[in-house]
């Protein structure tokens, strides 16, 4: 009984493994595609292209300031909204967008 | 070196330590990295920027009004009737004293001029997010009218429109492309 036991336990652990694996790798991924495209987006935004001394001016830090709070905050939005149209879309019935 | 460039992530505690460290050190450093961190905030802030250029203004001022002492000459017949029968002490005493006085009046003046512009600059800096050319010619606007501002409206745009021409000259200098020598 505890060989059986251990057996199916194991076995369940590797399921649950695989699978907290899986989201993890996702979710590094998606954090990773958040900072990439907030790096790129403020660093064309706020930063001039004539580098002209290696440290961030005063007007640079306050526009990078802005700009990750102003990201963050539409992320956190445009994510409600859509998490909104998806729970309408699967209370209506599904739709062919599917639910996100 | 990866290519591309990936995202430097690493788990919360868990950072590269740097070279020559311990994990025991590990708090101290994080302390030490958030003093430094206050202490550039601090020095980047707009009013630490005000009162350094104050007090390099009062700095400058003091200096060459030093110099300018120098140059003075006086009229000896006029400084007889005040004081007379003076021993060399005393009258080297009121000469460092008339000295001292002149330069806390120039040093006053150039740092109100150098913290107005600082100050001011930094503001619009600061709530523009940008840095290009419009922040030092409005701060020096604004600086110079409110230094005439005992010489009515017409003094105080002409005082501004003449600081500002002079602060655009400066940061032209200041920004101009280097050339392509060395450095």
């Amino acid at each position: 009984m505890s060989f059986l036991g251990r057996g199916a336990s194991s076995s369940n652990q590797g399921g649950m493994n695989t699978e907290k694996l899986e989201m993890a790798m996702t979710e590094l991924d998606m954090v990773t595609d958040v900072f990439n495209r907030l790096v790129s987006v403020c660093h064309s935004k706020c930063i001039n292209t004539r580098y002209a001394e290696p440290d961030l001016n005063k007007g640079e830090s306050v526009c990078i300031d802005r700009c990750v709070a102003k990201f963050f905050e539409v992320n956190k939005k445009v994510g409600e909204k859509m998490q909104a149209m998806g729970a309408n879309a699967t209370a209506g019935g599904g739709s062919s967008f599917g639910s996100l | 070196m990866p290519w591309p460039p990936t995202v430097p992530l690493y788990p919360a505690g868990q950072e590269p330590l740097p070279p020559g460290m311990t994990e025991e050190e590990r708090p101290q450093l994080m302390q030490a990295k958030k003093y430094q961190d206050w202490m550039a905030m601090g020095m980047e802030s707009c009013v630490a920027k005000t009162v350094l250029a104050g007090g390099g203004g009062f700095a400058i001022g003091a200096f060459f009004s030093l110099m300018s002492a120098s140059f003075a000459y006086e009229d000896p017949l006029l400084r007889q009737q005040t004081q007379t029968n003076l021993n060399t002490t005393q009258k080297a005493k009121e000469i460092f004293k008339d000295m001292g006085k002149g330069m806390w009046r120039s040093g006053k003046g150039f740092g109100k001029v150098g913290a107005l512009f600082a100050g001011i600059e930094c503001v619009i800096e600061s709530y523009r997010a940008r840095n290009d050319m419009v922040n030092p010619v409005a701060a020096g606007f604004l600086a110079g009218g409110v230094l005439a501002r005992n010489s009515g409206p017409k003094g105080m745009l002409g005082g501004g429109l003449a600081f500002a021409a002079f602060s655009a000259a400066i940061d032209l200098f200041l920004r101009r492309t280097p050339s392509d020598d060395e450095d």
